[in-house]
């Protein structure tokens, strides 16, 4: 085999006629690099939009929307399944407003107990989770209006009538997070499971002997009317809705929302390998009909390396080499150019159009993808010239000229 | 076999022919009987049209004949002679090929030079197809061709007499057995052509190597004591088929 020595014959004669490589090169790059940009728009907008919904929790919410009667062992049930993050039950919404008062501000504000546990997607960002009756991790807003912060302790009091008389108790609450807004928009309390069973049980006239609280004493097994649940991402929503709702279980979630934002990546998807195939192929016919035509350019010259003893099979190789050069030095080329217009497009419309994520960007893997499509692309159009180089003869090039 | 009976024969050939046609005009080469021996130098000369470059495409191999008896090559390297008549009906073009580069030189008409390749790598082409180490022989050989201080130039920076001293050297360069040349002085003048002529036979006849060239050039034929070749050609009244019959 004389690959090696193709190789560099090919590689210099790609270099004296650099200004015929420079033009390969450029058309190439002129064909690849709008198509990067338009990719990078691709992923960037919609990636944003699809980081957004995947990473406010919001989203993988499922709420029911009337009350029911859920065990324990039930929910439990739930919270076993993989598609399933997350999930605790949930008292009474009436029964579980509290008032709280610090000692810094004088107004004394209302505001809900949520439910809260190990793995609460609302509190994810914060890593705190409140345990025990005494600590709660206040919502912004309520921390705000209460001007507290982290390590304060507030006070709540709830009140009932219990045998026509009217009651108030108070309980001391330690501060041990405040959720960012994005969680949860109005005033709450995160609260454990067991501090917001006490004040349902306190307002529905039952003893909380943990607290001192008087009233009836209960028994039997508790159920709840609601539960607060997340699914493990944005993708599991629909199968969880619709298994839900097949327990007769009526729900809210986002599902309409993400399937949109899906739907419109694969229209958005679909739109772009229409152009991008349109392009390879019209690339790929310009690049092998160039190279082609090239051949009998250098008719002569191929016809002199048969002459000294080159086998068909190495001359095959002249072309592709070629192409080769063509298609990594116009994948880089197309490269910085897609860098530049990144920049500019992320620079110009940045700041008008997201939160500072990028509007036009492409990840390593995007740079591997094309590289490898262009080579590939590449070779495959240089095959016909590099078949029609191996018949040249070595009589082909004597008589010319 | 006529091959043992006459060793030293490099080509034997015995009633070979070689039929073109075009647009209605025939040409046939017919050869009735050749045999060269090595270290010989052949002179082919004859008016254009003849079938000068057709013979020697034949001898390199380049060109298929449509018909022959024996065509039988054997150049000293080998220990016994290839049938060359089998190759072509076999089709074996790479065999045919191999053959090529390592026994025979070829220098073009017009030089044939690869422009992206400076002189001595041009010089060296074949040394390197043939995997030959570079023993400074190209060197040697630019020296005697007067070539030397073009060594490191692109083909397109010199001028036409001295492409074609380098197109000389790179058919000697990786000592073959045949150097074929068709017309190697055509486009250079009378003068240089003679000089060029000469200096390419004297490095031939040092190495011992057998020559084929073809010209036009009658007078110088003689003094560089060539054996020509005798041909007759004939054409029909109507103009329209032309035969060269070469013996030898
Ligand atoms: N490819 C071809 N197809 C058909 N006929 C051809 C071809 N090449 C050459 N011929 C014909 O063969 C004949 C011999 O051509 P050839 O090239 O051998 O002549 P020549 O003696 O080398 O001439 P010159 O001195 O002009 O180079 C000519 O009549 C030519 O027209
Ligand atoms: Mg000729």
């Amino acid at each position: 085999m004389q690959l090696f020595k193709t190789l560099r014959l090919a590689t210099r004669d790609y270099q004296h006629e650099w200004k015929t490589s420079i033009c390969f090169v450029l058309g190439l790059s002129a064909v690849l690099g709008p198509m990067m940009v338009l990719y990078g728009l691709k992923v960037g907008i919609i990636g944003g939009m699809f980081n957004q919904l995947i990473e406010n929790p919001i989203n993988r919410e499922i709420r029911p929307v009337s009350s029911g009667r859920y065990e324990r062992a039930w929910l439990g049930a739930l919270h076993r399944r993989d598609d399933v993050t997350f999930v605790v039950p949930h008292t009474r919404n009436i029964a579980a407003m509290i008032e709280l008062q610090s000692q810094r501000a004088s107004r004394i504000i209302k505001a809900e107990t949520i439910p809260s546990d190990h793995g609460d997607p609302l509190l994810d960002p914060i890593r705190v989770t409140p345990t025990g009756l005494h600590a709660v991790v206040l919502s912004r807003s309520a921390a705000n209006k209460l001007k507290v912060d982290v390590g304060d302790t507030i006070s709540g009091s709830i009140k009932r009538r219990y045998r026509d008389q009217s009651e108030r108790v108070h309980i001391d609450l330690k501060i041990i997070g405040i959720a960012p807004l994005e969680s949860f928009a109005r005033d709450g309390v995160f609260a454990d499971l067991r501090l917001v069973e006490a004040l349902e049980d306190f307002r529905d006239g039952h003893a909380v002997p943990a607290l001192g609280w008087t009233g009836d004493v209960v028994t039997g097994e508790r159920t709840y009317p609601g539960f607060r649940l997340y699914a493990r991402s944005i993708y599991d929503v629909e199968n969880l809705e619709r298994l839900l709702n097949e327990a007769g279980i009526d729900v809210r979630t986002r599902s309409t929302q993400i399937a949109l934002v899906v739907k419109m990546e694969r229209n958005l998807n679909a739109i772009y390998w229409l152009i991008a195939l349109i392009g390879l192929v019209g690339f790929a016919l310009s690049l092998g009909a160039s190279l082609w035509a090239n051949i009998d350019h250098k008719r002569k010259e191929l016809s002199v390396l048969r002459l000294v003893g080159f086998r068909t099979g190495d001359i095959i190789w002249f072309p592709m080499i070629q192409a080769f050069y063509t298609a990594v030095l116009g994948t880089l080329l197309a490269v910085g150019l897609f860098q530049g217009v990144a920049w500019l497009i992320n620079d110009l419309l940045g700041q008008q159009l997201s939160n500072g994520e990028p509007v036009c960007i492409l990840y390593q893997e995007h740079y591997i993808a094309a590289a490898v499509l262009t080579i590939v692309t590449a070779l495959i159009s240089a095959i016909l010239a590099g078949i029609r180089a191996a018949r040249i003869e070595p009589s082909d090039g004597l008589r010319e000229l | 076999m006529t091959a043992e009976a006459n060793p030293i024969s490099i080509y034997q050939i015995r009633n070979l022919l070689l039929d073109r046609e075009s647009q209605g005009v025939s040409f046939r080469l017919a050869v009735p009987s050749l045999q060269i021996r090595q270290g010989e130098k052949i002179a082919l000369i004859g008016e254009s049209g003849c079938g000068k470059s057709t013979l020697l495409d034949i001898l390199a191999f380049i060109a298929q004949p449509t018909e022959s008896d024996g065509f039988l090559f054997h150049p000293e390297e080998l220990d016994v002679g290839v049938h060359i008549d089998y190759h072509w009906r076999k089709r074996n073009l790479n065999q045919l090929g191999d053959l090529r580069k390592k026994h025979i030189g070829y220098v073009m008409q017009t030089g044939g030079l690869l422009p992206y390749l400076n002189v001595r790598d041009n010089m060296n082409l074949s040394r390197h197809v043939l995997h030959q180490e570079d023993d400074g022989s190209v060197e040697q050989l630019a020296m005697q061709l007067g070539i030397a201080r073009h060594l490191n130039k692109l083909p397109e920076t010199l001028s036409t007499g001295e492409r074609q001293r380098v197109a000389i050297g790179r058919a000697l360069a990786h000592n073959p057995s045949i150097v074929i040349a068709d017309e190697p002085t055509a486009s250079v003048d009378p003068f240089a052509a003679e000089k060029i002529m000469s200096l390419f036979i004297s490095l031939a006849e040092a190495r011992n190597i057998t020559v084929i060239v073809a010209s036009h050039a009658w007078q110088h034929v003689n003094k560089l004591g060539l054996r020509r070749l005798s041909h007759h050609t004939q054409r029909s009244s109507d103009g329209r088929t032309t035969e060269t019959i070469v013996n030898g």
